[in-house]
């Protein structure tokens, strides 16, 4: 690298500013989008799994396994059936999601009392009842503890869509490495501990509004 | 009112949780199931409402063998109170009271005013109805488990050893809370417990079971404590069932005598001359106040002057039973238990000896109930 090259030129900061904004937009849905579909996959998926105690053994090893597959491979797997797309970069970053979030529901529900389950069907709750009503609100705080890790691997691990032309905010990374230029480098990690950091102080409020319960202090009188 | 025809409940690995049973439980009574863990008791009230399907046999609510009703539906018409409460702690007090009338379909704002009813009716403040179950103490978890399982005014209620997870303090007072909520509202009440006293205080018949799902014996309290079945219920009930019998004996039949009872303007000179041990000091409207010792009585004055040894406890005539009786004669440094009216006026003294008097008399009656009043 050129060692007479400051790490950070403000003034290019200034003059690219639009176009960040738009790579750091773009980031955030590649990032994010994936966690809301590994949600929507994962509740089912862990509430079957809850269930069906057999079942969570083979789940879990198949999410694993995805797991260690490295996302170039999963990249170059799916562009031969959607291309050089968001889509391509989504499909495995919802893929990885699920090895957190699945389990984290099943904890969540395994967290549920036994006495509030027994009470839940004692007062007459039929099964789908009992879960949205009862089990899944009270999961709430694992899921979302879940949902934290999910959310700040998925939005570092956008860059490395990079590779296939769709890694939002990576672009700067790979355009600073081509010109040996650190400031778009220097700049685009910055702005993904951000958006990562920013994300997960977010999820942390929303489970302080979404559970009053589970903060409110024990006071006896 | 609830059936048991000749129900069991095996499992697959062999174990018999309730073998043949065969019970009927009055309306509007507490009928008390108690035994030894393992004894199928907690299996016997579940099958009430379906939370375990027996293997075979049938129980029948008002007539109508309960496989006929939907199980959740059925649920809503049975109230329920769980050992730890099992609030759910998502929701706030008033929402767990309304669960099962919300469930029913009644609007929030019906459902909620029936629950601040329910709270007050189980003796909490109505500022805990936005708090959450893990702000109230094991105590106050319970009180609303019991409204909850009130939520929709269900005829029956079914409740799973409610007071044994709290201190021994608490449950005294939540029993006497159930004592007095049960004389308001006349609800059918099945009541497991493993804890014989509990039992002999709350229940109008008693179901003792023994290990491996058997009745041993279905009675009054009254009668089991007179007339064990067998030896195991007998040593169920425990070795000291004769004091417990006092219990049902009321403080009013104890024959008390006058005793030395002096009013605080007695000179001393002639409390002095009763020539007793200890003498029991009154005021004007013959309330006492206090014990003092022959030994102690000042030299000079009245029985103002004197200092008195505390009284323990006394005992009412109208509510007592012997047995507190004999516990205020027990523990009242002279040895002898006085006896108050309403008005807390003394009316006379007994110790334990002339106590045990009563024993025998409830012990000949019962002895008589063997011969004539056998089925009584």
């Amino acid at each position: 690298m050129n060692d007479s090259e400051p790490l950070i030129r403000w003034g290019w900061i200034g003059d690219h500013a639009g176009e960040l904004a738009d790579y750091t937009g773009v980031h955030l849905r590649l990032g994010l989008l994936p966690v809301l579909f590994g949600l929507i996959i994962s509740i089912p998926l862990g509430i079957l799994c809850h269930r069906w105690r057999w079942l969570y053994p083979p789940v879990l090893t198949v999410n694993n396994i995805l797991y260690s597959i490295p996302s170039l491979a999963l990249f170059m797997i799916f562009v031969k059936y959607t291309g050089l797309t968001e889509r391509t970069v989504m499909i495995p970053l919802t893929l990885y999601t699920l090895s957190v979030l699945v389990p984290n529901v099943v904890d969540g529900l395994a967290s549920v009392p036994e006495p509030v389950r027994q009470a839940a069907i004692a007062m007459g709750f039929g099964p789908v009842r009992r879960v949205v009503q009862v089990e899944l609100p009270i999961a709430v705080p694992v899921v979302i503890a879940g949902v934290r890790v999910a959310a700040v691997s998925s939005i570092s691990l956008v860059a490395v869509g990079q590779l296939i032309g769709q890694g939002g905010l990576g672009y700067y990374i790979t355009r600073g490495l081509q010109l040996d230029f650190p400031t778009p480098i220097v700049t685009a990690i910055a702005l993904i501990m951000l958006l990562a950091l920013t994300t997960d102080a977010l999820l942390v409020l929303a489970q302080r509004l979404l559970t009053p319960w589970s903060r409110s202090k024990v006071t006896t009188s | 009112m609830i059936r048991f025809d000749a129900v069991s409940k095996n499992y697959p690995n062999g174990t018999t949780a309730v073998d043949e049973l065969s019970l009927e439980l009055a309306e509007g009574g507490i009928t008390v199931l108690v035994g030894p863990s393992g004894c199928g008791k907690t299996t016997t009230l579940r099958m009430i409402n379906r939370m375990v399907e027996p293997t075979a046999g049938t129980v029948s609510l008002r007539g109508q063998d309960i496989r006929d009703v939907h199980a959740p539906e059925l649920r809503r018409g049975i109230g329920y109170v769980i050992q730890h409460a099992g609030l759910f702690p998502h929701r706030t007090i008033l929402d767990n009271i309304a669960t099962v009338p919300l469930l029913l379909g009644w609007s929030k704002k019906k459902a909620r005013a029936r629950a601040a009813e329910l709270l007050e009716l189980v003796g909490l403040p109505a500022e805990m109805a936005t708090r959450y179950p893990n702000q109230l103490s094991g105590g106050q978890q319970q009180r609303v488990g019991v409204a909850r399982a009130l939520g929709a005014d269900p005829p029956v209620l079914l409740m799973d050893e409610p007071f044994s997870a709290v201190d021994p303090i608490v449950r005294a007072e939540l029993q006497a809370e159930f004592i007095r909520l049960q004389k308001e509202l006349h609800k059918t009440i099945v009541f497991v417990t493993h804890d014989i006293d509990e039992a002999i205080k709350l229940g109008d018949n008693i179901a003792v079971f023994r290990t491996g799902g058997k009745l041993a014996q279905f009675d009054t309290p009254e009668r089991l404590l007179a007339h064990p079945a067998d030896d195991f219920v007998a040593g169920f009930v425990g070795q000291d069932r004769g004091i417990r019998r006092l219990s049902f004996v009321k403080a009013g039949e104890v024959p008390l005598r006058e005793g030395p009872v002096l009013t605080t303007t007695t000179a001393v000179a002639q409390a002095r001359a009763t020539d007793e041990p200890w003498i029991l000091v009154v005021d004007d409207a013959r309330r006492p106040l206090g014990w003092v010792e022959a030994a102690a009585i000042p030299q000079g004055g009245t029985l103002a002057d004197a200092t008195l040894t505390p009284l323990g406890h006394t005992f009412s005539l109208v509510g007592d039973s012997a047995r507190a009786a004999l516990d205020a004669a027990l523990l009242s440094p002279s040895r002898l238990a006085v006896g108050v009216d309403v008005d807390g006026a003394v009316i006379g003294v007994v110790d334990a000896y002339e106590l045990s008097a009563v024993i025998a008399v409830a012990k000949a009656e019962a002895a008589a109930g063997t011969t004539d009043g056998g089925d009584a």
